[in-house]
């Protein structure tokens, strides 16, 4: 009999059905993937069966018991634990304390709370000071505490919602080595994702989502990529090829240095993407944060880039890689944030054009296909990929020069990193510069016209097109080094 | 050398206040010969003490993300009570128990109505300053409560190791808290729904429950600080306390407690409290007007403030 089953599980969301009858099975050190469209309620799914919501009809068996969640707690209780899609850290709590949030001793011991700190750590190959502040880090980093965080409370159904989003190559290997260590241990994992490849690597069966309805179950060693992605999408999608460009003008040159990052100079030309490799830790996730002047400094073309006005008003713009707590005002509609980068264009004497706003709010929404196409919905009640999808209408609504892309398709499925493609692609032909730093490898050979990898802190290697995929992997794992 | 600058950054911002501090005593000796006496520093200490108890209540609040805007108001009504209960006859212990209790009750009914029904702290004990101050009047029909037993004297006018009772009491108060924000579970729930309570809640920690116990925390202060100034008057007024919250508010921001939440401590609220006291007794002792020593007091909490921006600016 299954560990755990949910039956006829419905949830709506004031209009939204986000769930509609769902069954849903997990064998004892199984390892099921999720699978499904954004929105497609795989997140939901798993928010009921971790507390976080109620269902509105339905019930769940877990152990042979029946049971109903009302809280994190109890569903922690009987050993249900999950890692959230939007990360669910503490920023201004130490990476020891948020290890143990929740389940600190009455009296706390900061000694045996870093240690034991330290353990949990290594066992995710993070070798960080328990005491930094969790502010300080990276969101891979922080990805990586986050499954660190879940290991330490030793539930038996272990829920990943798309763990390795942030995560570069080398870091998803070493959570494969863990899932397979929890999952010898009896531990069944949940496990949400976007990638197939990885779904058909660690899975033993896939569950498929579309439109908040149950397709069907497959086991893994009986089904292949393009059965799944039909059952995802009910009809083919066309995989992304990039011809190859010439480059003419130069747009501009970035300088780019900070702590953990060696100086970089960069040189774009119109219409040019350019890609930058590396796993978490080598430098590449500072680079864009620099070049819009969060941090470390930056010149453009010789001048200062001190701030985001600055680059903004350089015609720079970036879709920073968090869209939680730095793309989004996430209580506000979609179409407040998309106006939010073009007030000034918006307006006449100080009033906004509400003409105007909705027009560009319809653009948008039609050419990224966001879903629901509902401009007064407020962006929280949005799926993870949909939010996306208004971040990056957010920054090309100001039609920059150059564009930072940090992450652009972290949690955004194959139907819609397609579609954004389409539009990062119909960008660059018009001229606009852009700079894609991401941990999809994929995605950098699908798009870039040249890869800078990154190393220890500094550019390894430039790499042109045709690409060898085992190249730029060997590149940046540093397997190149030992060959 | 960014290295060696960061480092100079973090030991303001670390040890700033305390620098602040001392420079305001070195200046002030300078001026004023009186100021540097054992008897003076003590008098300071024994008059930001009423304020720091209270602000040390306000501390969990605000690192909780709320804030408490009735504790002024509470001081009057939990000072009545327990006075005119002791007036009436109940023994001493007893009656301050009860005006405890009642701090505690209070600060438990602003806290359901945050946790519970959901609304803005800000306009809960604004609520609670209206309501408790009615309340203290209503009970006394306005007039002050007086002829008290000897045991409130005690605790006004005692002294236990050459040092005042209401310093005591302080101090203890401080230590209770400081180990209550730093090394119990409940404490620390407190920062972690202050930085980001959806990530606490998915965390397992009964967001509800602590807030309910911030508020109830404030309450409490607000009794202790009562029963302290009670003594030094000699009588409860239904009257005391007006402005109390700001006072208490300035000392925890001055003190480097974000209101943002999710930062700061009690320590720096003590540092709070005194740079206010000093700055108080410093300008009594050169004969400030009292109208210049307001606008005095709220420049410092501007410069406080301002000093703090600069400091931590671009640290994350
Ligand atoms: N709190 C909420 N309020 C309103 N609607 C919601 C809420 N949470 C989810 N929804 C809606 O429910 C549907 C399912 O969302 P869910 O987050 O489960 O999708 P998902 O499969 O996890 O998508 P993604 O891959 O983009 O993360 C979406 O239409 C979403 O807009
Ligand atoms: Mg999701």
């Amino acid at each position: 009999m299954a560990l755990l089953s949910m039956h006829g599980v419905s949830k709506r969301f004031g209009a939204v059905t986000a769930l509609q009858g769902v069954d849903f099975t997990l064998e004892a050190g199984e390892v099921h993937a999720l699978v499904g469209e954004n929105g497609a309620g795989k997140s939901t799914l798993m928010k009921i069966l971790a507390g976080v919501q109620p269902p509105d009809e339905g019930h769940m068996q877990l152990g042979g018991d029946d049971v109903r969640f009302s809280s994190v707690q109890e569903a922690q209780a009987r050993g249900v634990v999950m890692v959230y899609q939007e990360l669910a850290l503490v920023p201004t709590l130490s990476v020891a304390e948020n290890l143990f949030l929740g389940r600190l001793p009455r009296f706390v011991d900061y000694g045996a709370l870093r240690t034991r700190a330290r353990t949990l750590l290594a066992q995710v190959d993070l070798h960080l000071d328990p005491d930094t502040e969790v502010a300080r880090l990276s969101i891979g980093e922080r990805q990586l505490v986050e499954i660190a965080r879940a290991l330490a409370r030793e539930g038996r159904v272990l829920i990943l919602d798309e763990p390795t989003a942030a995560l570069a190559s080398t870091e998803t290997d070493r959570l494969f080595e863990i899932i397979t260590r929890v999952k010898a241990s009896g531990v069944s994992v949940v496990y949400i994702s976007h990638r197939l490849e990885e779904v058909f690597r660690i899975a033993d069966r896939v569950t498929v989502l579309r439109d908040g309805a149950l397709v069907g179950t497959r086991t893994v060693a009986d089904t292949n990529a393009e059965q799944v992605i039909e059952m995802m999408v009910g009809s083919s999608v066309h995989r992304y090829e990039r011809p190859a460009r010439v480059r003419e003008r130069v747009v501009g040159t970035f300088e780019v240095t900070e702590r953990d990052l060696r100086p970089v100079r960069i040189t774009l030309h119109a219409g040019e993407i350019v890609g930058l490799a590396g796993v978490i830790g080598s430098g590449r996730e500072r680079v864009l944060p620099c070049a819009f002047g969060l941090r470390g400094s930056a010149r453009w073309n010789d001048a200062a880039i001190g701030s985001p006005r600055d680059a903004i008003k350089a015609g720079i713009v970036l879709v920073p890689s968090d869209r939680k707590t730095q793309g989004l005002v996430v209580g506000l509609s979609v179409e407040a944030n998309l106006s939010l980068a073009t007030l000034g264009r918006l307006q006449r004497f100080g009033f906004m054009r509400a003409g105007a706003v909705r027009a560009q709010s319809r653009h948008w929404i039609e050419r990224l296909s966001l879903r629901p196409p509902d401009p007064d919905k407020a962006v929280w009640e949005l799926s993870g990929g949909n939010q996306q999808k208004v971040v990056i209408a957010k920054a090309l609504a100001t039609e920059p020069e150059v564009l930072l892309l940090d992450e652009p398709t972290r949690g955004v499925d194959v139907g819609a990193r397609a579609e954004l493609y389409d539009v990062i692609d119909d960008l660059s032909s018009r001229g606009l510069a852009l700079l894609l730093s991401s941990s999809d490898t994929e995605e950098l050979l699908g798009l870039s016209d040249r890869i800078l990898v990154f190393r220890e802190g500094r550019v390894t290697a430039e790499l042109q097109p045709p690409y060898d995929y085992e190249e730029v992997v060997a590149h940046v794992t540093g397997a190149h080094q030992l060959a | 050398m960014s290295l060696a600058r960061i480092n100079w950054r973090e030991l303001l911002a670390r040890f700033g206040l305390v620098l602040a501090l001392l420079a305001l005593v070195i200046i002030l000796s300078a001026m004023s010969d009186r100021f540097l006496t054992q008897s003076n520093i003590i008098n300071v200490l024994r008059q930001i003490s009423i304020n720091a108890i209270i602000a040390a209540g306000m501390t969990v609040v605000i690192i909780g993300r709320g804030i408490d805007l009735s504790v002024g108001s509470l001081l009057a009504l939990t000072g009545v009570v327990g006075a005119s209960l002791a007036v009436g006859g109940l023994p001493a212990g007893v009656a301050i128990a009860a005006a405890l209790g009642l701090g505690l009750a209070m600060g438990v009914f602003n806290g359901a109505f945050v946790a519970y029904a959901g609304i803005a702290p800000f306009i809960v004990t604004l609520a609670g300053l209206t309501i408790f101050r009615g309340m203290a009047l209503a009970f006394t029909d306005g007039r002050p409560v007086s002829g008290l037993p000897p045991a409130f004297m005690t605790i006004g006018y005692g002294s236990f190791l050459g040092l005042p009772v209401p310093i005591w009491i302080m101090l203890g108060f401080l230590v209770v808290t400081h180990v209550i924000l730093r090394y119990t579970a409940l404490g620390r729930a407190v920062y972690a729904i202050g930085g980001n309570e959806e990530a606490a809640r998915l965390s397992g920690i009964p967001v509800r429950r602590v807030v309910l116990f911030t508020f109830a925390y404030s309450g409490l202060a607000a009794a202790i600080a009562s029963m302290v100034l009670t003594g030094r008057l000699n009588s409860a007024q239904p009257s005391a306390g007006v402005m109390f919250e700001l006072d208490a508010i300035a000392a925890v921001v001055v003190g480097g407690t974000s209101l943002f939440g999710g930062k700061g401590g009690v320590f720096g609220t003590l540092i709070g409290a005194l740079i206010i006291g000093v700055i108080n007794n410093g300008m009594n002792l050169l004969n400030v007007p009292s109208f210049y020593q307001q606008i005095v007091k709220g420049g410092v909490i501007l410069t406080a403030l301002l000093i703090e921006r600069l400091v931590s600016a671009r640290r994350t």
